[in-house]
């Protein structure tokens, strides 16, 4: 039976890793596939068993789409221009976030450069957010959301 | 009255599994435990359990008493698939409070004996000793103090009437106790010895469960206390009357938790070959009535018993254990009687005597119940059926029962109030 000491709390450490630059998933002991972000089983083959592994924090831009103003938020907006993809890490786990891109005018040129075949590089940009305590609150609770970044802002 | 069809096809529970039942965040170990994580735990060991891989189970249902207030969600069956690693199949979320547990196996024995699927996980969620953080990640959660929580109790309620008259809430927890004390010529001091009989065997059964909230019984909880014995701490102004019957520890343990349970066709599991006994679910009595409705608790245990035993064919001397959701204990002393597992008018007598603890000849609640293993209000149905099965393989450690049983009698209830009566037993 899982007693205390048997359950780990794996999402508390995925964020705490975030906030540090660490970016942690798990490894299928059976397939090899990873879990990203991290859960106690695979999902690739249905095993039971899966092991944390650090990971790159870099990958490839598999899909974009831009927000509009049903989908827009503001404290996103506040840091850079950006849009909702996927990405495939460099380990090979694929997951949905939010990618930003430094310029509208290259959110806007994504997809079409995806369709045309081009490898985009992102790697991962952490942001730091808050939120009340509860309701009404002035008290604040900080976590770091994990985003990423084209690696062409940077270079 | 209903009358309730056998099942098209056999069904058994091949795999159990449950976390603790405690308060997550205090220990150091499981602080930040999410619903999710929870959730996987429980069914990663009840399909362990069944000699399965995530891989096998077809479908699930996921139960949860109150996912919006206390797990910041809705369908909280989408966010939990992936945990234990089935994502992709289908599922199903459902909520009927305090009785989600036990129409968790209801519903997924149909779903099997249905034909619609062979291999069925049902499990149950709440980490009812904390909030969550709205908006935060799920290991963000804070203090669920009692001004919060009080205001969602009636919401089980009707709003039309039973809520707004203020007679559900009101009513049900001693109607049936100060029925039964009058029916027969009780005093006021022999339901409550009855009651803190009954908190006393069911407290040393979670004190020597390792799944169990509590590591004192009220012998030291007394001492502790600096009063001489349990009896003492029990009828002290340390633990008031706080209806006109019960005291405070005749009321719930509200704690965090989380159960499971694997199911298949009874043929399939014998075919299987098991390390473990199969154990097949005859069936389900089922009732609802209104909070505020006469007798609510009563009558509907009175119509989910008939149905089970009819549709079953069980009788009651061949119960040998007896689980009673009793988030609030005045249950531990009614229902017995109305199921037939002791003789009328007996049942405070069995409780003063310790013979409803689990090494007495009537056991109910082996694990200790809502008051004493501690309440994670959905989950808490499936773990008196985790707990049922162990004791009926003799997995059940410390407290395992002196005559291993084969039958069991669960009556689930909750929800203002959803009635399930339902029958388990060893496949020979």
């Amino acid at each position: 039976m899982p007693l205390l000491n048997q359950m780990e709390p794996i999402v508390k450490k995925f964020y705490d890793g975030v906030a540090e630059g660490k970016y942690w998933g798990r490894r299928c002991t059976e397939c090899g596939a990873i879990e990203f972000p991290p859960h106690i089983a695979c999902n690739a083959c249905g095993y039971h068993e899966t092991e944390w592994v650090e990971l790159s924090g870099h990958g490839t831009l598999q899909s974009f789409v831009v927000p509009g103003i049903q989908n827009d938020k503001p404290y996103l907006k506040a840091v850079s221009a950006y849009g909702y993809g996927a990405v495939k890490l460099d380990e090979g786990p694929v997951y949905t976030f939010v990618v930003f891109c430094g310029k509208k005018k290259v959110a806007k040129k994504l997809a079409e450069r995806l369709h045309n075949g081009e490898v985009i590089g992102v790697h991962a940009k952490p942001i730091d957010r808050e939120v009340p305590l509860k309701p009404g609150s002035d008290e604040m609770v900080h976590f770091a959301e994990l985003c990423f970044e084209l690696d062409e802002v940077n270079a | 009255m209903v009358k309730v069809g056998k099942y098209a096809r056999s069904v058994s529970i091949v795999g159990v599994g449950c976390t603790p039942f405690t308060n997550f965040e205090d220990h150091p170990e499981t602080k930040g435990m999410s619903e999710g994580e929870a959730f996987g735990y429980a069914a990663l060991e009840a399909i362990a359990d069944a000699g399965l891989e995530p891989r096998d189970i077809q479908y699930f249902y996921h139960g949860s008493a109150n996912p919006f207030m206390i797990g910041d969600s809705l369908t909280p069956n989408m966010q939990v698939a992936d945990w234990f690693g089935t994502r992709g199949i289908g599922s199903v979320h459902h909520s009927e409070a305090c009785c989600t547990g036990y129409v968790a196996m209801q519903e997924a024995a149909m779903a099997i004996a249905s034909g619609e699927f062979d291999i069925v996980l049902s499990g149950a969620v709440d980490l009812a000793a904390s909030l969550p953080v709205v908006g935060a990640p799920g290991h963000m959660r804070r203090d669920f103090p009692l001004e919060e929580m009080l205001p969602s109790i009636p919401m089980v309620y009707d709003r039309a009437y039973g809520r707004p008259l203020d007679s559900a809430f009101g009513i049900s927890f001693d109607n049936w106790i100060n029925e039964y004390r009058w029916t027969y010529d009780l005093s006021d001091a022999d339901i409550d010895k009855a009651l803190n009989a009954v908190a006393k065997s069911l407290r040393r059964a979670s004190v020597l469960n390792p799944l169990g909230f509590y590591e004192q019984d009220f012998d030291q909880v007394a001492q502790a206390n600096g009063m001489p014995d349990a009896d003492t701490f029990l009828t002290s102004m340390f633990n008031p009357k706080v209806t006109q019957y019960l005291r405070v520890t005749g009321f719930e343990t509200k704690c965090d938790g989380a159960a499971a349970m694997v199911l298949m066709p009874t043929e399939m599991a014998i075919a299987r070959g098991l390390d473990h006994k199969v154990i097949e679910i005859l069936g389900t009595g089922s009732a609802a009535y209104e909070g505020a409705t006469l007798a609510n608790e009563k009558t509907g245990t009175i119509r989910g018993t008939k149905q089970v035993y009819e549709l079953t064919g069980v009788s009651p001397d061949e119960v040998d254990l007896l689980f009673i959701n009793d988030f609030f204990m005045a249950g531990d002393i009614c229902v017995p009687e109305e199921v037939g597992y002791v003789p009328r008018g007996e049942a405070w007598k069995y409780a003063i005597d310790g013979r409803f603890a689990f090494d007495g000849d009537k056991p109910i609640n082996t694990h200790g119940g809502r008051c004493n293993f501690g309440h994670a209000h959905g989950a808490s149905g499936i773990a008196d059926i985790v707990e049922a099965v162990r004791q009926m393989r003799g997995e059940a450690g410390a407290t395992q029962m002196k005559k291993l049983p084969q039958t069991t009698l669960f009556r689930g209830f909750g929800g203002g109030q959803n009635i399930r009566v339902q029958i388990i037993r060893t496949v020979d």
